[in-house]
């Protein structure tokens, strides 16, 4: 080594250079100058840091009104799958650190099957009629209540009020607009969403399913009818159709919520779906985020297809709140859940920042809750949210969305072929409905025997 | 990771542990205890024992956990090896163990040479070398999570740097398809040709100048001084970056995970996923396993060939 200075000096620099990546990366979390007294503190609140700032003016209004049970705010990472984890991680260990689990809306059926929350069935009366429908039925479990609901999403369509006249109605309108206007201009990209292979393509792919009049279950959620009639198959084709004659952008197959985002706010497309979040951004809200759409875009409910049984459909989004089987402090727990679903403050922190509410009053009286600039979207909103759905939260959604995310981005974005995929997803779609398929099938075998 | 000192070398402190020097053997000191070699062993056992329960446990726990059925993280019934005959039979893992394999052989390869070239030209002697080698060095140093971002926006479409510079349109690399792979192939090559060629300059520099000037003066050429003197005299090295990369490859998750989001699905990849978004534990101690025991077999065929390389070495020195 002494022979050779410059593999010492390759090895120093690359710590130097370690140091400074390190240096540069997010400072860790570090507790806010708000977090209660720990003597006080009674429960806490496990929820995503995606909205942080929302999440720690809820808390804070609590903690105000509650000065002798305060909530600990504990923000998850952003990303759903790091969420989740942390929560299955606290369940898993027994550690019993979150006493509230704020739940994205898909979960409800696999922490309820796994005995990670509690029913919460006797609260309904609280609820019902209180929050909107789809966010209720999102929150349930074999019918019965086991979270509650706090905030929702809304899909929607954006398009340019310069290219286009009138929002599309349909889906085959939208299609042939988009090769009207770029007949003009060539360059600009048609229809902007959610096609990445994660969550938010079923989110997609759900609302072109259901615009047609398709189903992924029954009512009861007791079998797939995934594959009744041809509509899993003409929501796909349609995709890859739009997808391959360029009516959706080139890169849909790569795009999550703020590539669809910025592509729209830079005046690249005709036509967007996204979450609420994007309309004060394109409007201009952040100096530091230029947009060159400001006056030139405006919203409307989704398209749906031609001759279907319904006129606009959106997935909802947004979270329910769980109370912890592992709870030490049920009482207060549960006592924070209803307060966050029914009381108006929590709710209408909420209505003035993101994500929207789920309280159905405050839809009623926007205009004298919302910031003026946030009333267009709550006017929509209100033509969208009796249609809205709630993706189906049966215990295995999560495997049946893994399954509509592998099989289903390559029959759209790489021209795999639909049948043996959608096979695949009905199968998945199956199985999702028992805890474990294999567990079944052993349960049967047992009972064969003891006949 | 050479022996290259023979000057001096007075028989000082002796490495614990390698084989002895046979001119090492100091007296010694009178009286009773344990003898250098023993208590050396003694001082290494905490470590080894440290490194057992850290690096061995987990495998060997994984290996057991494989055995079971799972309810969820719930350990339930012995399944013995029924979840290897799942995995071996699915066509999703022979995808993977294809994707992963042929990853590896050819991004390994790609870097080899790159790494080749780095090698000489930072073993040569110039002016500027040292800004050279730290330039040839950097992207190495690169953290692989910030790489497979940066790597990503420049292939993305939008707004589509490669596809600018190169003049190709739109090709879309990261969608879908074996432009994928290539992509991931790139930056990754891009990554580590600098890791082999430090090693492989390591082994140029124990390489005596004696034995250039001796071809030399035979009246060698530049390629039959590289084929016959640099070639098996760094063979050692070779086999050492080349293991070390190939393990490396064949373990490959993170710019397949970032660039691709999964959609290039390798072993590790697939594991992931089975543990982190299905959670599948069962069939993800499987795959873990069957991927260890991939990586192993590959590194102790490696070592195999290391092991006759010293062998061979003495008969030609001689």
């Amino acid at each position: 080594m002494s022979k050779n200075p410059f593999l010492l000096r390759a090895v120093g620099l690359l710590a130097v250079l370690a140091l400074v990546a390190a240096a540069c990366g997010p400072a860790p979390d570090e507790d806010d100058e708000a977090a209660p007294d720990p003597e006080d503190t009674a429960f806490t609140w496990a929820v995503t840091g995606a909205d942080g700032p929302t999440m720690e003016a809820v808390a804070d209004l609590w903690n105000e009104e509650n000065p002798e049970q305060q909530v600990e705010l504990e923000l998850l990472p952003p990303e759903a799958d790091d969420q989740r984890q942390a929560m299955f991680n606290d369940q898993v260990t027994e550690a019993g650190q979150y006493d509230v689990l704020g739940l994205d809306v898909i979960w409800t059926g696999e922490f309820a099957e796994a005995g990670f929350i509690e029913n919460l069935e006797d609260m309904r009366d609280s609820v019902e009629g209180t929050s909107i429908p789809g966010a209720i039925e999102s929150a349930q479990h074999e019918g019965e209540l086991y979270a509650l609901p706090y905030s929702t999403n809304f899909g929607f369509l954006y398009y340019r009020t310069d290219l286009v006249d009138e929002p599309p109605e349909t889906w085959e309108e939208l299609y042939d607009t988009v090769l009207e206007v770029q007949e003009e201009n060539p360059d600009i990209d048609g229809y902007v969403g959610q096609g990445d292979s994660y969550e938010g393509f079923v989110v997609n792919y759900l609302e072109f399913l259901w615009s047609d009049g398709g189903e992924v279950f029954d009512e009861a959620a007791t079998e797939s009818l995934l594959l009744e009639g041809d509509h899993a198959e003409k929501a796909i084709t349609f995709m890859r159709d739009a997808f391959e004659e360029g009516v959706f952008a080139a890169d849909f197959n790569t795009m999550v919520e703020d590539d669809a985002r910025l592509a729209f706010q830079a005046g690249d497309a005709i036509f967007m779906r996204n979450w609420p979040y994007a309309y004060p951004l394109l409007a201009g809200e952040d100096e530091d985020d230029p947009t060159e759409v400001a006056d030139d875009f405006d919203i409307a409910p989704m398209p749906a297809f031609e001759g279907a049984p319904v006129d606009t459909i959106s997935t909802l989004g947004g979270l329910n709140n769980a109370v912890s089987t592992l709870s030490e402090n049920q009482d207060v727990a549960r006592e924070f859940v209803e307060w966050a679903a029914t009381d108006d403050g929590p709710q209408e922190i909420l209505a003035e920042m993101q994500p929207p509410p789920t309280k159905a009053s405050i839809y009623e009286n926007y205009e004298d809750i919302v910031p003026e600039d946030q009333a267009p979207v709550y006017e929509v909103l209100n033509l969208v949210r009796e249609d809205a759905r709630a993706r189906p939260p049966v215990p295995g959604y999560n495997s049946f969305s893994l399954a509509v995310q592998e099989e289903l981005h390559g029959v759209y974005a790489d021209g795999d072929d639909p049948g043996p995929a959608l096979e695949a997803v009905n199968e998945a779609a199956e199985n999702a409905l028992v805890e474990d398929p294999e567990d079944v099938i052993e349960e049967e075998a047992d009972v064969d025997e003891d006949e | 990771m050479s022996d290259s000192t023979p000057q001096g070398a007075p028989g000082s402190v002796t490495e614990p542990g390698a084989p002895a020097p046979p001119e090492a053997e100091r007296p010694r000191p009178q009286g009773e205890g344990m003898s250098e070699r023993a208590l050396g062993r003694a001082f290494l056992t905490p470590a080894f024992v440290v490194m057992g329960l850290l690096a061995l446990f987990p495998i060997v726990y994984a290996a057991y956990e494989s055995l079971f059925d799972f309810d969820f993280f719930t350990r339930t019934d012995f399944v013995g090896l029924a979840n290897y005959v799942d995995q071996l039979t699915s066509p999703r893992f022979w995808s993977a163990v294809f994707v992963t394999i042929a990853f590896t052989v050819v991004s390994v390869t790609l870097e080899f040479i790159v790494g080749m070239i780095f090698a000489l030209i930072m073993n040569a002697a110039f002016k500027g070398r040292n800004v050279t080698r730290a330039v040839i060095l950097l992207p190495w140093v690169v953290p692989t999570v910030i790489a497979g971002q940066m790597w990503r926006y420049l292939f993305e479409q939008r707004p589509g740097y490669i596809n600018e510079w190169l003049g190709l349109g739109a090709i879309d690399w990261l969608g879908s398809g074996a432009s994928m792979f290539w992509a991931v192939v790139i930056a990754d090559w891009w990554k580590t040709a600098p890791f082999v060629g430090l090693l492989l300059l390591a082994g140029l520099q124990t390489i005596p100048n004696e034995v250039y000037e001796a071809a030399r003066v035979d009246g060698a050429t530049w390629t039959q001084r590289f084929r016959n003197v640099t070639l098996p005299l760094l063979t050692p090295s070779i086999v050492v970056a080349l293991l070390f990369r190939s393990v490396d490859a064949l373990r490959i998750f993170d710019l397949a995970d970032i660039m691709t989001n999964a959609r290039l699905e390798t072993l590790s990849v697939l594991a992931q996923r089975s543990i982190v978004r299905a959670p599948q534990p069962d069939i993800a101690n499987t795959l873990a396993v069957l991927t260890f025991v991939m990586i192993m077999g590959i590194g102790l065929i490696f070592i195999a060939m290391m092991g006759r390389d010293v062998v061979g070495e003495p008969e030609e020195g001689s």
